[in-house]
């Protein structure tokens, strides 16, 4: 198997409302990748990311951007599609299909994929808060996590997207703020929650034969997905925990034979703030059930660019631009938000109730 | 399942039941995830245990809300205002397709 490296990135800035078609939003971080030195004649696939039906949409934005790549696509796994992106690309360029791999992941606001109408096991309560609260409360009561403690999980990351020119949210939020802000499912509030947004990011993969050129490449060291239903009725046995995470995060630790201790930066889905508590615990960065306590650590940089509640939830373009962070931390091209002296880092995706994941690990 | 959604509208709960090794196709599914052979759908069960409740906020989706485990299936049921409690037996009361389209599963805890 060829190694696989992360050689080009770029994110657009998420906004409400960028007012820009689909197509057009997809252009945008691979205008900027395209005009830095990498020749459009030079890439091998295009996979585009999106939940949005648009006909041929990879095909179009390919001659859109003057390519002719040989394989052109798009991938949909809800939240997890972006990853998911990366998973297929990496398999093309270590299997010597492709040399390079240009992954786009765009979405608007008003995604089809914002809801899951097919999962009748959800009854009336159709939204993605409604299984968050259950997992929350679950959590809550097994192992005594509070409100506060996710609170807080939305106090760090709105204050890492306070130095992030491109996170729909540019404003920090307090303790009392979160606590108080209005009530959507209890415990979940509404600033425990991420907002669907406009977003586009982008990255570019290519061959170790290509890596060669680059100054500092950082590598894909190990990638597991796990997919364990589509409905939330079959997504898990325990509700404290998201099977499908545990079982990815697994294969990529043995595939770059790595441990959690290892990692020193990490983009974790957080759509609501549970889920990152969940995260810290089904990674093995905490113990299980204390994850509500690993909030306040300082050992790990967490979702330095402000997570997916305070960029923004593009969904489509979600696991791109995490992966395009964390390719930048390992580059040391992070600028203001820049985590000092990191070597490994960690990309955490999940979709629908937690019922797929994907877990990509990274070196330089 | 189309079949299941005709059944829910009219208020009835039935489930896609393996012909050859009786498994619950849940989701509704025409052929059975362990066999593969195909399904009819056959009245079961429906009373079950709270696992977990909580209530949503969301203007047009206010009310309580809980997963249920009921014939070795789980599903999200609606419940009216009462004592609840996780760990408690409920029942399926009444289900069927809302006027938003999407389905509906109200359970009320079981007597004692
Ligand atoms: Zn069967």
């Amino acid at each position: 198997m060829r190694r696989v490296a992360i050689s080009s990135w770029a994110t657009s800035k998420f906004a409400k409302d960028s007012g820009m078609s689909l197509l057009e939003l997809a252009c945008e971080p691979c205008a900027e990748i395209l005009k830095n030195g990498v020749s459009g004649k030079e890439i091998d696939a295009v996979l585009f990311s999106s939940c949005a039906t648009d006909q041929y949409s990879s095909t179009i934005i390919s001659e859109m951007l003057g390519m002719r790549p040989k394989v052109s696509h798009r991938i949909d796994n809800l939240c997890n599609s972006g990853t998911n992106a990366v998973t297929s690309a990496f398999a093309m360029i270590a299997s010597g299909l492709c040399d390079s791999a240009l992954i786009i992941g765009a979405e608007k606001a008003d995604s089809p994929g914002n809801k899951l109408l097919w999962d009748i096991t959800r009854g009336s309560f159709m939204f993605p808060v409604h299984w968050a609260a259950i997992f929350a409360k679950a959590h809550m009561r097994k192992h005594g996590t509070t409100e506060e403690q996710m609170a807080r999980v939305s106090v760090k990351n709105h204050k890492n997207a306070a130095r992030n020119p491109q996170a729909l949210f540019k404003k920090e939020v307090t303790l009392n703020e979160v606590m108080n802000s209005k009530k959507i499912a209890d415990p979940i509030k509404l600033l425990d929650c991420s907002a669907p947004c406009d977003g586009a990011s982008a990255v570019l993969l290519v061959s170790e034969g290509k890596a060669k050129k680059l100054d500092n490449p950082v590598w894909i060291k190990g990638i597991g997905q796990q997919t364990n239903s589509a409905s939330f009725a079959n997504a898990t046995g325990d509700l404290t925990t998201i099977e499908a995470a545990k079982r990815a995060a697994r294969y990529a630790f043995e595939m770059s034979r790595t441990n959690p201790s290892h990692i020193d930066v990490a983009e974790l889905h957080d759509a609501f703030t549970i889920l990152e508590i969940l995260a810290y615990e089904d990674l093995g960065f905490s113990k299980k059930g204390e994850g509500g306590r690993f909030v306040d650590q300082h050992e790990i940089a967490i979702n330095p660019r402000g997570g997916i509640i305070g960029c923004g939830h593009p969904i489509g373009t979600t696991g791109v631009a995490q992966v395009a962070e964390v390719a930048s931390q390992l580059a040391g091209k992070a600028g203001r938000r820049q985590v000092n002296g990191c070597k490994v880092g960690l990309v955490h995706n999940l979709a629908a109730a937690g019922s797929s994941a994907t877990v990509i690990i990274m070196g330089a | 399942m189309q079949e299941f959604i005709e059944h829910l509208k009219k208020g009835e709960f039935r489930m896609p039941t393996c012909t050859s090794c009786g498994g619950k196709a849940w989701p509704p599914s025409h052929r059975c995830p362990y066999c593969l052979s195909k399904t009819s759908l056959k009245k079961i069960g429906t009373t079950g245990i709270l696992l977990e409740f909580t209530s949503s906020h969301i203007k047009g989706k206010e009310g309580i809300f809980g997963l249920v485990e009921m014939s070795g299936i789980k599903l999200v049921g609606s419940f009216g205002t009462g004592h609840l409690k996780e760990g408690m037996k409920v029942r399926m009361k009444e289900c069927g397709v809302g006027s938003d389209g999407t389905a509906f599963y109200y359970f009320m805890p079981t007597k004692a």
